[in-house]
This record gives C-alpha cells, structure tokens and sequence, in this order.
C-alpha cells in the first residue's frame, strides 16, 4: 500500500522533480541513488565489503556524528524555554522538569548525550588509533578530528554551566582562574571570557552564545570538512594491498569489469577503490539501511537513559559557597586531578603538552605500517606509548570521580567521609 | 616599446601586489582588532568593591565571614585584620576549618593568616585593605590588597 502510494508520488511531475531516482530496482539506479542525493552524496556509490563489517570501526564516529544532530535537535528545543539570565535560569530548569510537557525527558536527553558525545569521540579517537587510521594520507584529518574533540569538550563545558545550579556556578569559576594561569594573556582572557571581574550575568551570557551559535558553528563545519576528507581520503582506512595503485596502471591493464561512472578516485598510495569489483558493495542499500539501524539504536538507548535516570541538577547557584567536594562532570575530573597539584601544570601545562602531542602524532608516526589493523604487532611502540597515556587519563578520572572526598581528600570510594554540608563559618 | 621578459618583476605589479596584500592584512587585522576590543567591557556593572561595615566594637572576637565580600574579618581585642576568603588557586570560598582555612574544590588548606599549609594554591590569601570612616566604620576594600600582617589598630 505505502509503495504502491510512494510509487504513484513519484510518477507525478512534482514526484519526479524532488526525487530524481525514486526507489532503486536495479545497480544503475542504485548508483544514480547515492549520487543524487545530498545527503547520500557525502558518500560513494560504491564502498568497499570492509566498510559494512561492524569491527572495522564499530560505529564509533557515526554515533558521535548522531550525536551531534540529537544534540542540535533537542538543545533548539530547549532554547525555547531557557533565558540566559542569572535570575531566571534556574527557574527555567526547574519548569522544564516539572511543568514543561517532555520537558524533563528533553533535558536528560541532552544531557546524556553530550556525556556519550564525550565519550564517543574519544573511544572513536582510539579506535583511530588502535587501526592506525591517521597515516598518509590522512594525517589532516586526524588533526580535525582532534579538533573536534576539543570542541566536543568546549560545548559540554559551556553548556553545564547555562543552568545556573551550584555546578555551573563554580565550574565558571574554577574554568576562568584555569584560563588565567595561561602566560602573559591569562588575566586578560580570564576578563574577556567573564566580562568582568566577578562570575555574573556578563559571563553567562558569553558562555550562552559560545554554547548556542558559536562553538555549534564551528562545530558543523569541522564535522563537515571531516567527513569530507574521509571520502577524499578514498574512504575508510584499510590495509595496503599488494597491487597497482590507480597511477601504476595504463588503460589497458585496468579491469574491463569495472564501471567507471562509479568509482572513487583517490590521490597518492592509496589503493584505488573499484580495483577489486568483486570486493565492492552498493551504498544504498546495504551502507545506508546500516547506517539507519545505527541512528535507530543510538536514538533508542539514549532514550531509555533519558526516561529512567534524570539529568543532574545541584542547587542553585550560590556565590559565596561551593559544595564540599566541588566535583567536575566525570570527564574534567582527570583534568581537576591534575590541577589539584598545580593550577599552572596541571591546568595550562599538561593540556597544551597533550593537545601538541595529539596533533603531532601523525606527522611524527610516518611510517606506512598497520594501517587498518586492530593493534598491529608492526606499531608496538606507537601503540604502548598510547596506551599508557590513555591510562593515565582513565586512572586520573577514576581517581578524581571515586577517591576524592570533601575538600579534594583522599577517601576509599567505600569509606565516604562526611562534613557538615558547606562547613559553612 | 620594449617588451620585459615575464619573470621579471615588474614595477607596477610589484607595486599592485604589495599595496594589495597590505591593505587586505590591515582590514583583517583592524576588523579582528576590533572585534576583540568590543568583547572587553568599558562599563562594569558589578557590586562595589569597597564596603562600609559595622563599628568596630560591633564585631565578635575572632573571625566573622562576610559573605557579600567573601572576607573574613578577625579581631583580636584592638587589632583588626581582613582576610580574603578566595583561594588564590582556583577562586573557590575557603571554610573555616579550626583555626585555619580549607579549600573545598582542590584541597589547599592555609593558616590563620592566609599562609599556605599545603595544597595546590601558588601564593597567601590575599589581605585587603582596613580603614575607619569619619563616622567610625570599619571600611573594607577589596581592590586594595595590603600586605600580611598589615592590621588595623583601632
């Protein structure tokens, strides 16, 4: 019934003038499907059987993408409850949990899945890694994409503060005087990011529009160039084959099967796809109804986690008083570790050392060796010296979420220490 | 008229190029300038940082907090003394902690007079300056960091 209406739709004129292809019936169509539409177009009529196997990347950069678009989504809506000022902030919060129709579920959606953004972009970020995906050519992309992370992270930090609870107040505030160890600009920057000297109305209203326009804008055009590159970089990492690459070949020795309207043509060493046809599958349906499942999934989790678990919420801001511990959402709290030996090293130092490293790895790491290899036995080095920093960033984190009680003291997860609350004078 | 060889600079190209690139340098500087400038405020609207208090007999021996200033005033019989209540590492409120001052977010903790003890924090709580009004107030401002160990007699 649906396909027979869909069908009759896409007889019409105004049918065929929107969808130019309709459903596909056969390869040409199938093709001409993924090259005519614009969001299919993002990838090639043709990729390789690699792409579709879930192991090759486990999904992982797709559902920080599905992430992203959940997060848009769902933040416009709440934008039409929330007023970025000190007064009414919290007041808003508090209808959108116990007045606002969906209100709440909107809320724990977002926020749950800008925790999972964080999370997805570094687990993804390690699987790039682990598969020595960020090797020529696509040493650029690999720096985009730490970019990305560190936006990933920028969002999350201004968008926890916009509720003006207790988190949000003393996060500006430690997240500011971090700002002002920076060398010789740190106390300007510390003005401009507050526009002022005390945390207030002028910084959350600067915090605001980075959450809302700038930092998404930035955000959207990243993403873009880096998926991009993924397809101008000839797809998904995968490992060197012992064959001719496109610019070795004459026109006679390429294979008559193949179908050229269709292929990817790549630059440099990297293997030409559409070299093997054998190995290559159609995007639509196969890529794309992945692809769909995927989003399906994603959607679904973050909704159960929305419905049964409620998006923190402390209370609201008061200037004179942090709670006691004063605790970062779980991924700063390796970072608050860390500045709680020293502000300077642990907060300006170390970062800026960490991010100089991470950009610099695939320029450093040259050689073409285990590309597209869950750990290569061929990349021990690279591979210990990673994980070794990844673990110090984990057991920072557990550390600073399970160990550390009142006043940043040291406490067995399974012993909680007790103060009065606020040890108030 | 004689024709120059291609390679070869020409003056006016030169010229064209040189007044070219500089006046497109300077109109992006000159915007970004701008545009940096007009995110630094020229008009705070914040509370005043100097703060008219009680009398000094109006205070209770030892510490009081003041919380509008995030201060603690100590007396001690005639002498007087303000001690910021900002942790000079990452600006969180210190309790009052025996006789000392504990940091609740990176756990500093400083003495009486704002020494560091342990912890993260870098320098001292800062001290701020104590005057007397004409009418006999105490006066605190919290712009003006004095030395430690600078108390009001009164």
């Amino acid at each position: 019934m649906l396909k027979r209406l869909w069908k009759a739709f896409q007889g019409t004129r105004v049918g065929r003038s929107i969808f130019r292809v309709g459903l596909p019936a056969n390869n040409l169509e199938r093709a001409q499907a993924a090259i005519s539409s614009f969001l299919l177009h993002m990838q090639p009529a043709k990729v390789n059987r690699r792409v579709l196997k879930f192991r090759t990347t486990l999904g992982l950069g797709l559902i920080s993408l599905y992430l992203f678009v959940i997060l848009t989504a769902t933040g416009m809506l709440l934008m039409f409850y929330y007023v970025p000022a000190t007064d009414y902030a919290y007041q808003n919060m508090k209808d959108l949990e116990f007045v606002v129709t969906a209100g709440q579920v909107l809320r724990n959606m977002h926020r749950w899945a800008a925790h999972l953004m964080v999370l997805f972009v570094v687990l993804h970020m390690c699987r790039v890694f682990y598969t020595g995906a960020y090797k020529r050519p696509r040493e650029f992309n690999w720096v985009l994409g730490v970019m990305l992370f560190l936006l990933t992270l920028a969002l999350s930090f201004t968008g926890y503060l916009l509720p003006w609870d207790q988190l949000a107040y003393w996060a500006i505030t430690v997240g500011t005087s971090i700002a002002g160890y920076a060398p010789v600009v740190g106390q300007k920057l510390k003005f401009m990011f507050l526009g002022g000297h005390v945390v207030g109305e002028s910084a959350l209203i600067r915090f605001y529009v980075l959450h809302v326009i700038l930092l998404p804008l930035v955000a959207v055009m990243l993403i873009a160039v880096h998926l991009w590159r993924v397809r101008k970089d000839g797809g998904l990492a995968r490992p060197d084959e012992p064959q001719a690459t496109q610019e070795d070949l004459t026109p006679a020795q390429l294979p008559v099967t193949k179908t050229y309207g269709l292929m990817e043509l790549a630059r440099g060493t990297t293997p030409a796809v559409g070299i093997n046809p054998e190995d290559e599958v159609f995007t639509w349906p196969h890529l794309v109804f992945r692809e769909i499942l995927l989003f399906m999934a994603t959607v679904a989790v973050l909704l159960v986690l929305a419905i049964f678990w409620n998006a923190p919420l402390e209370q609201i801001a008061n200037p004179v008083h942090p709670p006691n511990p004063a605790k970062a959402p779980w991924y700063f709290l390796g970072l608050q570790e860390l500045v709680a030996y020293s502000a300077f090293w642990g907060g300006v130092v170390v970062p800026a050392l960490l991010v100089t490293a991470l950009v610099a790895l695939p320029y450093v790491d040259r050689k073409r060796k285990g590309v597209g290899v869950w750990f290569s036995g061929e990349r021990k080095v690279a591979l210990t010296m990673f994980t070794i920093c990844l673990s110090v960033a984990v057991v920072l984190t557990v550390i600073g979420t399970a160990f550390r009680g009142p006043n940043w003291s040291f406490q067995w997860p399974w012993k909680p220490v007790h103060v009065e609350e606020h040890g108030a004078p | 008229m004689s024709e120059t060889p291609n390679d070869k600079l020409q003056r006016r190209t030169f010229l064209t190029l040189t007044l070219g690139w500089c006046s497109a340098l300077f109109a992006l500087g000159a915007s970004l300038a701008a545009a940096g400038r007009f995110l630094v405020p020229n008009v705070l609207y914040e509370p005043n940082r100097r703060f008219k208090g009680l009398k000094p007999e109006d205070y209770p021996e030892g510490p009081t907090f003041l919380p509008d200033l995030r201060v603690f005033l100590f007396r001690e019989g005639k002498k007087f003394r303000a001690v910021s209540a900002v942790c000079t590492h990452l600006g969180c409120t210190v309790n009052l902690a025996g006789k000392g001052f504990h940091c609740p977010c990176h756990g500093s903790v400083f003495n009486p007079n704002g020494a560091v003890v342990s912890g993260p924090a870098p320098v001292p709580l800062a001290w701020f300056e104590l005057t007397l009004s004409r009418d006999g107030h105490l006066v605190i401002d919290t712009a003006q960091p004095v030395k430690p160990d600078k108390s009001l007699v009164v």
